[in-house]
């Protein structure tokens, strides 16, 4: 049932995507072209991104941590907030509200990265015969990967698009930016510095994808809103920015705190090797 | 919107085509990425006059499983591991005669077997494990050999990986499950096409020639042949190395003519006898070779051969070696051979025995390579450890004929034994107390020499119809024997026809780890309730509750439609002028919101007949 396992993990992987999009009002204004225009800015992103590696990077032999290189290479990844901010602010969009805009441009991104990064490993490996464990973490990582871009594009409209911000919660912004694009460096220094196994990793991810996403609404909340709006945002089914983030974000708290659990506790990965053990064995 | 063209049924066909082709390329399992790639050899497969012997089948995809598995469980579609340690010969031997059906046998042989290995060769300590194993693995080769299996049987190295996965299976088999597709495990897997047979197999025979100092007035000198037969069989042709049969006698002909061709160098030393040394093949299929290579010869030819010395298996024995004869040991002519060889067997302190089997013409079976000789008038001998004519496919080189069985010193002892006694005999030495090749001489034996050639034979697998025209061993022997002797020439045959062998003999084996159908479903299961439950949590946050029942309501169908519209009409037919004025504009306004069923035209009709009524 290679397949079957393949098409698994493509909904794991890709379904959040199109789940998110038809399930919040995207789907209703018609903000299709603006995720398809945020794709399209990732991948000239990425390969600029790519040209700047191949120059600027030495391929080290062995996969040890070498700070200098990670630092140049968190430097190359702020080409990804330029992308970002070429996305929400220089394309051209319909008449659609700040609130969708950013979601459709932060969901476009994380599309256009799950298909450039995943897709690939994917096709390939999960129709094998042999079973691993890998690409539902690599499906898991996909998820924090949407929520990360959502935050980070909340940000960024926060950062540029937002006229009036109040001027104590700037630093806090562009810190939060600042961890959110780093993100990447911070992963592969767990992964190569401290030696953290992909579940631990992946566990890290979701963790930090929803801590943002609850820094996010709450700043966004201070910033946009008068106070009586405040008020209302606690009742169900208002169309705030900061609702839908708080309530996704809750779900993938759940969620990444049970699976960082799990992960730390390593019990999974001592049962990497034989899932089929624990169905033979119910 | 354009209209339609008239050439969408083609695209659309050319799309079904793609989607198709798609569809294949899905479907397509890759077999690359297994977690262990074992080398495994498989079992031999022959038919001798049309009866099938040997594995029938090659190509193996089935679960695995070990020898623990729950009694009278269907194993029909299980490979059974079983490694050498654990191996139960009546069990085996019960299963195969009983032809019951089975997905495939894996055994699993100790490293000690192995020609790869490279430590602990040449050890002639034999402990009493060793022994046990090695009688063992010789029964379980002739039953394998000997049996018409109809599944795949193959021989893989112990190994790390393969253990892992052997501790693995027993475990999950000791919880009383069978290994099927719903509960996961391990699949072996080996992708190889159906064996074909093999078309025409060659052997080849290699001879060579010292020639022996011609005065005037000889037109013949006489010859003396000492031949060999390189090649195997066993239940793996692909580890069929077959040390010491036939591979001591090999090493031991190449250098009796090292040592013949240093005294032939010089004419006065060469003595007034030709020698003829033959590496024959076809060895274990009746000595086929030798049979064809000597109808080559003409008759006169034949008539000039004193006498043959064929070696056989002489590389693991203490101090008794046999002399095997088919004319009876009362000819003078065996009688001078034996003799010979006594004298000098007393010399270097070790027995000589002498045996008499007489042969048969009309029975096909040639036990001994000399009886090929006898049948063509020639007398020969044949120089053997064994006592007992060997049946046929018994002790041809099989499994358990490996490196570490056979004793160097055996082979230098025999080597000396014979060229000794040959020696003495060209030179008229006969009972003369001399010993030519004395050791640490410039013609001593060369121990060096010896244990080379027999690592090169150890890790050499030898089943002729596996070896092509132009095999790279049979160049290699024919260029040594080229540098010792002259007038070497190569004669290819092609082996009798009751023989049939089928190829396929080595393979790789992948073993997977497979989950289980169970795992895959419940993994949809959790997916697909994870994306809904994604879904009503998006719909619920950003949309309100009511939206997300109201995707689960029917929209109002077109019938009552056409009710409320008639309703309405009915109701503005009942209302003044002025009403009617707004009324009129209501129709238009009214349809849009009522097609996006978020209102009911009826109450909307009502209140405007309330209000109209109140206002009136």
């Amino acid at each position: 049932m290679t397949v079957f396992h393949f098409f698994n993990c493509a909904i794991l992987t890709f379904g959040p995507h199109a789940v998110y999009y038809s399930a919040t009002p995207l789907s209703e204004y018609d903000t299709l072209g603006t995720s398809v225009k945020a794709a399209l800015v990732y991948l000239g992103t990425a390969l600029v991104k790519l040209v700047c590696l191949a120059t600027f990077l030495k391929v080290s032999e062995t996969d040890s941590f070498d700070p200098y290189q990670e630092l140049l290479k968190a430097l190359i990844g702020f080409i990804d907030v330029a992308g970002l901010y070429f996305a929400l602010t220089q394309l051209t969009h319909r008449n659609i509200s700040q609130n969708h805009k950013f979601q459709a441009v932060g969901l476009g991104w994380a599309f256009a990265d799950s298909v450039l990064h995943r897709l690939a490993p994917l096709w390939v490996g999960a129709r094998g015969l042999e079973f691993t464990w890998d690409y539902i973490l690599q499906g898991l990582e996909a998820n924090a990967n949407l929520v990360l871009s959502i935050s980070l594009a909340a940000l960024g409209s926060l950062m540029w698009l937002r006229k009036n911000k109040p001027k104590t919660l700037i630093p806090i912004i562009y810190a939060c930016a600042g961890i959110v694009a780093t993100m990447p460096s911070i992963t592969s220094y767990l992964r190569r510095g401290l030696g953290w196994h992909f579940p631990k990793v992946v566990g890290f991810e979701l963790f930090t994808s929803l801590l943002n996403s609850r820094l996010n609404t709450r700043q966004s909340h201070l910033k946009s809103t008068p106070h009586k709006k405040q008020l209302q945002k606690v009742k169900w089914g208002v169309h705030e920015l900061g609702a839908s983030e708080n309530m996704v974000g809750l779900t993938y708290n759940g969620a990444a705190l049970s699976f960082y659990g799990l992960a730390f506790h390593n019990r999974l990965v001592t049962n990497l090797s034989s899932p089929c053990k624990h169905i033979s064995g119910n | 919107m354009p209209p339609r063209k008239p050439s969408d049924p083609q695209m659309l066909e050319s799309v079904y085509s793609v989607i198709a082709l798609f569809f294949m390329l899905v479907a397509c399992v890759e077999f690359c990425d297994a977690a262990t790639v074992v080398d495994v050899y498989r079992l031999i497969q022959y038919d001798i006059s049309g009866f099938p012997f040997g594995s029938r089948l090659a190509a193996l995809n089935h679960h695995a499983g070990s020898l623990h598995f729950p009694p009278g469980s269907d194993l029909s579609r299980t490979v059974l591991i079983i490694p050498f340690r654990d191996l139960n010969i009546s069990f085996v031997k019960e299963y195969i005669s009983q032809r019951q059906p089975l997905g495939g046998l894996l055994f699993l042989l100790p490293q000690m077997f192995s020609f790869a290995n490279k430590d602990d060769k040449g050890s002639s300590h034999r402990d009493r494990g060793q022994e046990l194993m090695k009688n063992a693995m010789a029964e379980l080769e002739q039953l394998l050999i000997h049996a018409n299996i109809p599944y795949p049987v193959y021989f893989a190295f112990e190994d790390n990986d393969i253990e892992a996965v052997l501790a693995d299976i027993k475990r999950n088999d000791a919880t009383g499950q069978p290994a099927t597709a719903t509960t996961g495990g391990y699949k072996l897997v080996i992708p190889v096409p159906e064996p074909k047979k093999i078309a025409s197999p060659t052997i080849t025979n290699i001879q060579g020639w010292l020639q022996g100092l011609k005065t005037d007035g000889d037109n013949q000198l006489p010859t003396i042949a000492i031949v060999a037969s390189y090649d195997t069989f066993g239940a793996a042709p692909a580890l069929s190395v077959g040390s010491d049969s036939n591979g001591s006698g090999v090493v031991a002909l190449l250098e009796i003519a090292r040592l013949f061709s240093l005294l032939y160098s010089n004419p006065k030393t060469r003595a007034r006898y030709n020698i003829l040394f033959g590496l024959t093949s076809g060895g274990p299929y009746n000595y086929n070779g030798t049979h064809k290579w000597l109808r080559s010869f003409d008759q006169r030819f034949r008539e000039s051969i004193d006498y043959a010395i064929c070696l056989n298996s002489i590389g693991s024995w203490n101090n008794e070696l046999w002399i095997h004869v088919s004319k009876p040991p009362e000819n003078a002519y065996i009688k001078q051979i034996f003799e010979g060889f006594s004298n000098v067997a007393e010399e270097l302190s070790l027995k000589v025995g002498l045996k008499h089997k007489k042969i048969n013409i009309s029975n096909p079976r040639v036990a001994w390579e000399h009886e090929q000789f006898s049948r063509l008038r020639v007398t020969a001998a044949t120089l053997s450890e064994l006592s007992v004519a060997p049946e046929l496919l018994e002790s041809t080189g099989g499994l358990v004929d490996s490196r570490n069985f056979v004793n160097d010193t055996a082979i230098i002892r025999s080597v000396k034994l014979v060229s000794e006694s040959l020696a003495r005999h060209i030179y008229g030495y006969e009972g003369k107390n001399i010993e030519i090749f004395a050791d640490n001489s410039s013609l001593g034996v060369n121990p060096f020499y010896i244990r080379s050639w027999l690592e090169f034979l150890s890790r050499t697998p030898r089943v002729a119809p596996f070896l092509s025209k132009n095999d790279p061993f049979v160049m290699a022997l024919k260029k040594e024997l080229e540098e010792h002797t002259d007038k070497v020439s190569v004669q290819h045959e092609v082996l009798d026809g009751i023989f049939t062998f089928y190829d396929s003999s080595r393979a790789k084996l992948n073993v997977y780890q497979v989950a289980s159908v169970t795992f895959d479903l419940l993994l949809l299961l959790v997916l697909g309730s994870y994306l809904i439950v994604l879904f009503s949590f998006l719909v619920i946050t950003t949309r309100g509750l009511d939206d997300l029942i109201s995707l689960f309501r029917r929209p109002p169908s077109r019938k009552e439609e056409v009710c409320d519209l008639l309703l309405l009409e009915r109701v503005l037919s009942r209302c003044t002028r002025k009403f009617l004025l707004r009324m009129r504009i209501l129709p238009y306004m009214i349809p849009g919101k009522f097609l996006e069923g978020k209102c009911n035209v009826s109450v909307y009709a009502m209140e405007f007949f309330n209000r109209s009524s109140k206002r009136g």
